[in-house]
């Protein structure tokens, strides 16, 4: 009985330690074009840069200037190609290192997925087989960034259209037995969760029940849809409003969470007018329970 | 037309680079995989890019309006992703050899003809430094 207490305790101690590294509330993605809105955002819980279109040596204005208000900002890798069946490349690594000095961030996060292979750029996020063989090449490659880190890493299972034929793993069961391989913290994406889960006819909820949340850092939410040319399939596009199905899947998953997680909205073009942008905030505010940015008053 | 990326048959490494090949480099779809939703990526990863074309080339897209996305594709469908200033530029090259380049459009390509040096293969390279200030002050907006 006490020996389950104290597990339980160290247990909950871990949680509130992961959470503890961005404050509980609503963020979002720093980017260039949205530059100027987010500097007007009275106060965002916390802030994302994506490291490869940052100089350590010289971040944008508007990243120094958050900084500058005590707003943690995390570095992003997209391109170190963790699935990659070649070895991570050390001056990426690195970069991600410098990244995460320069902004004194408390973590940074990457993806579960591959974007090159043989010399060749596939310019997006690919997916690796959920086998043996690309956990043992995941985990090397993880192991090997965070030895350059001196902060944590998060990992972020991507959106996917396909699956590879081979898999030996469900995806909540390949993520958990990597994170438990690597000590990785997740960068949990509710939109991709939901995307694979209906493009793979499943339910996100339930699929949301067999994700390790216990090693949620943050949350990412974006928007997506349908394209005229592929019905029946959802795109995570960012380009796109957040579907109400996607917030009550946030809904859900803090219901599941200790406590409110951190999360962030992530829109990467087609930017809509501030007002529309502000109400997006809000509107994942409410799903968390949490004040939007600026707002003093618990929303939802 | 896939020869030079993979090649491999065994191990991940090979089996990668044919599916990089059969998603941006008019390879085979490779054994096992469902081709339809690999279309369906190979289609969605194209307007990805033109949406990043757009941002580096907005002339150039405005020029073609809603049909940007359809006309990025029909010609940079098969060929490897290099970034959006050159995705944008072999365009409006190709563009303007057909006399389909508008104005506007002319303008921007113009502009940056004159401050890199692009030979079509390699990424551009800046033909002297007041010239990538000035192309630098006009892609932000700030002096």
């Amino acid at each position: 009985m006490a020996v389950a207490g104290v597990a339980e305790a160290v247990a909950v101690a871990a949680v509130a330690e992961r959470h503890a590294l961005l404050p509980a509330g609503v963020g979002v993605g720093w980017r260039p074009e949205i530059a100027g809105w987010v500097a007007g955002l009275p106060g965002p819980a916390f802030c994302e840069v994506i490291a490869e279109t940052l100089a350590p040596a010289a971040p944008p204005r508007g990243v120094v200037e958050l900084r500058e208000r005590g707003i943690p900002v995390v570095p992003h890798g997209v391109r170190l190609s963790l699935g990659g069946a070649e070895p991570v490349e050390g001056s990426r690594v690195r970069h991600l290192a410098a990244c995460a000095a320069a902004l004194q961030a408390p973590l940074v996060s990457e993806h579960v997925a591959f974007v090159r292979a043989a010399g060749h750029d596939a310019g997006h996020l690919l997916p690796v087989p959920r086998t043996r063989e690309a956990l043992d090449v995941l985990a090397t490659n993880i192991r090997r960034t965070q030895a350059e880190l001196d902060v944590p890493l998060a990992l972020e299972p991507i959106a996917a259209l396909f699956d590879w034929p081979d898999d030996e793993y469900s995806e909540p069961d390949f993520l958990t037995e990597l994170l438990e391989r690597t000590g990785a913290l997740l960068l949990l994406d509710v939109a991709n969760v939901y995307a694979n889960a209906v493009n793979r006819g499943q339910d996100p909820e339930a699929v949301l029940d067999r994700l390790p949340i216990d090693r949620v850092a943050y949350v990412h939410v974006a928007g997506g849809g349908e394209h005229a040319d592929d019905p029946g399939i959802y795109h995570d596009t960012h380009i796109h409003p957040v579907p109400r199905a996607v917030l009550q899947l946030v809904e859900r998953l803090v219901e599941r969470t200790a406590g409110p997680p951190p999360v962030m909205l992530e829109r990467d073009g087609r930017y809509p007018p501030a007002a529309e942008l502000r109400a997006e905030l809000e509107a994942i505010a409410a799903a968390v329970g949490r004040p939007a940015p600026g707002d003093t008053a618990v929303a939802g | 037309m896939a020869s030079g990326i993979g090649g491999g048959t065994s191990g991940l490494a090979a089996r990668q680079a044919d599916l990089v090949a059969a998603l941006v480099a008019d390879g085979p779809v490779p054994p096992g995989f469902d081709p339809a939703l690999l279309d369906a990526t190979r289609r969605a990863l194209l307007r990805k890019r033109a949406g990043e074309a757009a941002k580096v080339w907005p002339l150039l897209a405005a020029s073609l309006g809603a049909e940007w996305p359809r006309a990025f594709a029909a010609r940079r469908a098969g060929h490897e992703p290099v970034g959006a200033l050159r995705d944008g530029w072999d365009i409006a090259r190709a563009l303007q050899r057909c006399g389909e380049l508008g104005t506007g459009a002319a303008a921007e390509l113009a502009e940056r003809e004159t401050a890199f040096r692009y030979d079509g293969h390699s990424d551009p390279r800046p033909r002297s430094r007041s010239r990538v200030r000035r192309m630098i002050a006009m892609l932000t907006g700030r002096p």
